[in-house]
């Protein structure tokens, strides 16, 4: 089966998938976490809560671009 | 002059296979963009057959590995290309009547090796080819979205469950946007290269291409326009069962289910390990039902697909092996061909005025 199945290729692909399909979606989850408070604090007249939360979502919406971008790469390459 | 005509026959069923494999497997990319409303049905269509299109033009890498891995290059033939794509057209069209999402890929694979088995007996199929390179991807791809999925709906709960439904949900719709076409693009990469091989290894058999000729520019511009015009026409039945029928989806289930389809999808194209997009998104969704809770998946919807993708090889093959074994009965030159062609040609245009008499199953929205 060893020779059948590349082992070390479906290993891979069983981590990376995880890693990336996990991944994405948490860091996106983030973002709209980030989005949701911003819109909350702001309401409830916190600015300081209310600009971390922003850059919380930022950072989440980055990482998410990030990572589709590393995923146009893969299939170009 | 029956070489030629037997080729401009089989580069047609080729593309009229891309078609199919287009509005069959349209579901995949824009299913859930639908249910969830991220996306109107017509722009979701319209945006997913140009990445479609685009997405045929980014790699060529894999074109001719279709049939070589799973069937003695040696046997290849135009008849036996022909037969095999009648097989798997066949599948499709039944398939898409019973509203079943199915893998077009394989439709395909059991086309040719079904041909081929009537044409040069059993050893012409590569036992370790259709383990390594069918068998166990079609068990491994949908176990392994439907985790990746139901891994990544728990955790999106944990982080936002809390928060306001309006703005959580208006994220998600924009988010499956860009999942919605990344998949697009790794759909038209993978699976308008299958339509660019089979040509091509009908190209080589014949004569017309050296042994280990590229796709010609034609070949490509051609298989991605046709699975591009079948995206467009949409297989509105298998949006229906994918987008509807095996969960009711919100947009957080929605976005988990695209996002590990793209991610388990470009990492298997990363690593070498090639999935069938098909079992990777209907796991996707599947795992996202069933990550929420694993009573929200209709499991008898499932269990019906599951069966169709049982039932792809065996099928298939058997078509491609009957259509082979008429053709035969011609004799070898291109009579055999026309005379099927003609008669698939008339039981498609059946079964589209039937099913378009019925009325389309899916409500604009």
């Amino acid at each position: 089966m060893a020779v059948i199945v590349e082992t070390s290729e479906l290993l891979q692909t069983v981590a990376a998938s995880v890693v990336a399909g996990v991944g994405v979606t948490v860091v996106f989850s983030v973002a709209i976490w980030g989005a949701a408070r911003f819109v909350d604090l702001s309401r409830s007249e916190r600015p300081a809560a209310a600009a971390a939360a922003a850059a919380v979502g930022i950072a989440g919406l980055a990482a998410t671009l990030g990572a589709v971008a590393v995923g146009l790469v893969v299939m170009v390459g | 002059m029956s070489a030629d005509v037997i080729m401009v026959i089989v580069v047609a069923t080729a593309l009229a296979f891309d078609f199919t494999n287009g509005f069959h497997d349209t579901a995949n990319v824009v299913a859930t963009s639908i249910s969830t409303r991220a996306a109107k049905p017509s722009t979701a269509i319209a945006i997913a057959a140009l990445l479609n299109f685009a997405g045929a033009f980014i790699s060529i890498s894999v074109a001719a590995t279709v049939a070589n891995d799973v069937v003695d290059a040696g046997v290849i033939t135009p008849t036996v290309v022909f037969a095999g794509l009648i097989g798997a057209i066949a599948w499709n069209l039944i398939t898409w009547w019973f509203a079943l999402p199915s893998s077009s890929s394989h439709a395909l694979i059991g086309g040719v090796v079904g041909s081929a088995v009537i044409a040069s007996g059993f050893d012409a199929v590569l036992a370790d080819g259709v383990i390594g390179k069918v068998l166990i991807p079609a068990i491994v791809a949908p176990l392994l979205a439907f985790a990746v999925a139901g891994i990544a709906i728990g955790l999106v709960y944990r982080i936002v469950g809390r928060q306001r439904p309006g703005t959580v949900t208006r994220g998600f719709r924009y988010g499956q946007l860009v999942s919605g076409g990344l998949l697009a693009l790794a759909h038209g990469t993978n699976d308008a290269q299958k339509t660019m091989g089979v040509i091509t290894l009908a190209l080589i058999a014949n004569g017309s291409l050296g042994a280990d000729a590229d796709p010609p520019f034609w070949v490509i511009v051609s298989a991605a326009t046709a699975i591009a015009l079948g995206t467009y026409s949409g297989g509105w039945r298998i949006i229906r069962t994918t987008g509807t029928r095996i969960i009711k989806m919100d947009a957080a289930q929605g976005f988990s289910a695209q996002g590990a389809g793209a991610a388990v999808i470009l990492s298997s194209t990363h690593f070498g390990f090639p999935l069938s997009t098909t079992h990777v998104i209907n796991g996707g969704v599947m795992g996202a039902g069933a990550g929420k809770r694993l009573s929200a998946v209709r499991w008898g919807v499932a269990g019906n697909i599951m069966v169709a993708w049982l039932l792809t090889l065996p099928a298939a093959a058997a078509i491609g092996g009957a259509t082979y074994a008429v053709t035969e009965i011609f004799g070898s030159g291109a009579v055999g061909p026309v005379i099927v062609s003609v008669i698939a040609l008339a039981a498609s245009a059946m079964l589209f005025n039937r099913r378009s008499q019925q009325g389309a199953p899916l409500p604009a929205s």
